[in-house]
């Protein structure tokens, strides 16, 4: 397909949706969350809501969901299968129609994130290799008439690839390779005695632009958040013992090495070596991080690295900047608004169901 | 958006404003919870640190002999573990669990490093021990100091060498229950965010009362690991009898006991108030099972005579002791799965279960 047919096919779902009352600016309910949930059965579901509360989909789908891949301007996003899932979930954001169950190549496996390029084209999904297990791949897909083709293939250039985000370049992938390997339709850890974790730029033709890694072996690099320049905040999960000191947030700022955050010990210790979600705000410059272990939210300014905010929330989940500051969602409780425009950060409960969110949660 | 967001927030605020009200159930029921069964819990527990900080210093001027001394020990571990079902809030959070209690310790951390320090640091004091390891903290290196088989404290000249150290954790742990049961109480308290929503912490009643069953459901747990864990069900029924909670003091009977019957009064509360209360009478059937498992497992406790590493090199005794974990393991099924669902509290599952 020439670039010309997809973007007048974009064209014809851009104005489908117009009729459809659809805007691309955000509707009255706020900007439109898209995560995955379970119901009270366990039962899987890819939902959107508005942050008042309206429902806009709740799609059940077979396989638990992990990240959500809002496309650039159409109204669709790709529900990502939780590791070692075999399929993702292409679904129209307007109702939730499925358009298209993607199932992973032979040998492959989803590990939950993938990312779309900034054209709309292309998507790029972290992968594992299981006749070579652990091998950490991209896969390419390309966007044709609604729906994603495989493509290509590139390495990530190391094991066990977790999120994967954009550069501010928009065409340079930096990639959270989080050291473990597991087996087809397996999680469980089989190398952690030899874990291998490092935080990778890629260009997209596949090119390996740097490889950097933390001070301890055991410490599994898995989320991230880029800041519109350039700077990278990865979140870890330490699979060492409970009392050991790891570096469970880092940050590569622009033009400088990849380095443990400046975390204060007591929050370090709240985390019980795991962290979720990391997001950034990008006019307020803060970090977010969610630590369901730990129970407890924090907030940073990014530049000065102070901690602004460390309260307890059960299970929180995802997290994702609002005009004012950011949302969080929860395993257990209530999605939370925290209003970060002046220096005492407000709370406001939202009116979405409470609990059984998972991991991560995007706005569109 | 702004003014959508101000609008919102008056909303939700009604709406918090109307889930406070008297006649919602989980508020009624947090509430009743924290003043008459989770605070109490606190000042019984800081009371049996206050008494082992007198008893330590007792101990060590010849006032108290070792009986003495280990009666006092006792009643402050059997007053934690009664915590564990109720390790809301502070408990849980800022590693002050780990300062008074360090298991499971598989390496023998407890042993290894009370002998370092006191070799590197005679003359120890409460200021000096809280800088040192959280291992070295709490009762578990307490309970070595009066009870390890290699040591013995009525010998004047060992109690001389470990006497600032048994000083410096009671010191230490009168300090952190003091301290928690400060966060308890008071205005901005935990027991305050309990009784009435919405507040910084819960929004609504449903919220605190979610927490409480969250943390009876994962103290079930830990008793099932507490049991398994001599038991050697993770060890391929090889028994383990070094590695139970509190093999030292032959108390890990009597602490799962102490903390069952705290896990049964959150399900009762003092007046059927708590937990309990809150089926519908279409679960009224479950209600009565959960009655049924306490009450078994509470029995089969009860009939275990004997100290677990004693029980455990018995045939007759460890098949017992297989029942009574198989007891504890419905028990705690019934919490996580049909009493969650009958009273539609997520029980949470990133946090379990995350990647």
């Amino acid at each position: 397909m020439q670039r010309r047919t997809f973007l007048s096919l974009g064209g014809a779902l851009l104005a489908g949706s117009a009729l459809a009352g659809w805007t691309l600016g955000r509707g009255d309910g706020g900007p439109l969350l898209l995560s995955a949930r379970d119901d009270a059965q366990g039962g899987h579901h890819a939902v959107g809501y508005r942050l008042d509360g309206q429902r806009v989909f709740s799609c059940r789908v077979t396989e638990r969901c992990h990240d959500v891949v809002p496309h650039p301007f159409l109204p669709l996003a790709l529900f990502v299968g939780r590791r070692p899932s075999r399929e993702s979930y292409l679904l129209d954001t307007r109702d939730g129609r499925l358009l298209q169950t993607l199932h992973s190549r032979q040998d492959r496996h989803f590990q939950g994130h993938a990312v779309f390029h900034r054209d709309g084209e292309y998507l790029y999904s972290t992968e594992n290799d299981t006749r070579e297990p652990g091998r950490g791949v991209i896969g390419v897909y390309r966007l044709e008439q609604n729906l994603l083709q495989h493509s290509g293939e590139l390495s990530s250039h190391g094991v066990g690839p977790h999120q994967l985000l954009w550069m501010p370049d928009g065409d340079t992938l930096v990639i959270a390779n989080g050291g473990i390997r597991t087996e087809a339709d397996s999680r469980v850890e089989m190398n952690l005695d030899a874990m291998d974790a490092s935080l990778v730029l890629l260009s997209r033709d596949g090119r390996l632009l740097s490889r950097e890694r933390l001070a301890e072996q055991q410490n599994s690099v898995r989320h991230l958040a880029v800041a519109r320049d350039g700077t990278v905040v990865s979140g870890q999960q330490y699979m060492g013992d409970g009392h050991e000191q790891a570096a469970l947030l880092a940050i590569k700022r622009p033009g400088q090495a990849f380095r443990p955050f400046a975390l204060g010990e007591a929050q370090r210790q709240a985390m019980n070596q795991y962290t979720a979600s990391v997001a950034i705000h990008d006019e307020l410059r803060l970090l977010a991080l969610t630590a369901p272990r730990g129970n407890r939210f924090f907030i940073w300014n990014l530049d000065s690295e102070t901690l602004l905010l460390d309260v307890p929330l059960a299970d929180c989940a995802g997290v994702a900047a609002t005009a004012e500051g950011f949302v969080v969602s929860s395993g257990q409780g209530r999605c939370r608004h925290y209003d970060c425009r002046s220096p005492s950060i407000r709370m406001r409960p939202l009116e979405l169901p409470a609990g059984l969110w998972d991991n991560h949660l995007r706005l569109a | 958006m702004q003014t959508s967001f101000r609008l919102l927030g008056s909303l939700a605020l009604t709406l918090a404003l109307a889930a406070c009200a008297p006649q919602d159930p989980h508020q009624k029921v947090s509430a009743a919870l924290a003043s008459n069964v989770l605070l109490p819990a606190y000042h019984g527990w800081s009371e049996a640190n206050r008494t082992l900080e007198q008893s330590a210093r007792a101990f060590c001027a010849g006032e108290q002999d070792l009986t003495q001394a280990r009666q006092h020990f006792s009643a402050a571990q059997s007053a934690w573990a009664a915590l564990q079902p109720l390790a809301v809030g502070p408990l849980s959070e800022g590693n002050r669990a780990w300062q008074v209690q360090f298991w499971p310790d598989k390496k023998n951390l407890v042993g290894r490093q009370v002998e370092r320090l006191v070799q590197s640091n005679p003359q120890l004091d409460a200021a000096a021990l809280g800088k040192a390891s959280v291992v070295v903290q709490g009762l578990s290196a307490y309970e070595y100091l009066l009870f390890d088989p290699a040591l013995d404290l009525a010998d004047d000249s060992q109690k001389a060498r470990y006497c600032p150290m048994l000083q410096a954790i009671a010191s230490h742990q009168r300090g952190l229950a003091d301290e928690v049961l400060n966060l308890w109480e008071g205005e901005q308290g935990m027991a305050a965010m309990l009784r009435s929503t919405p507040n910084t912490r819960y929004p609504d009643g449903r919220e605190a009362l979610g927490e409480l069953l969250r943390t009876q459901v994962s103290a079930l747990d830990g008793l099932k690991k507490k049991l398994g864990t001599p038991l050697g069900r993770q060890s391929k029924g090889v028994a383990q009898p070094f590695q139970a909670e509190a093999w030292r003091s032959k108390a890990s009977l009597a602490n799962l006991a102490a903390a069952l019957a705290s896990a049964e009064q959150v399900w009762r509360g003092n007046d059927d108030n708590g937990v309990r209360s809150l089926p519908g009478a279409q679960h009224q059937n479950l209600v009565k099972r959960i009655d049924e498992a306490f009450s078994d497992t509470r029995k089969r406790l009860a009939a275990q005579q004997r100290p677990l590493g004693e029980a455990l090199a018995d045939p007759a005794a460890r098949e017992e002791l297989d029942a009574l974990y198989d007891s504890l393991d419905r028990l705690h099924r019934l919490h996580e799965s049909e009493l969650s669902r009958a009273l539609e509290i997520p029980l949470g599952f990133n946090a379990h279960d995350g990647d």
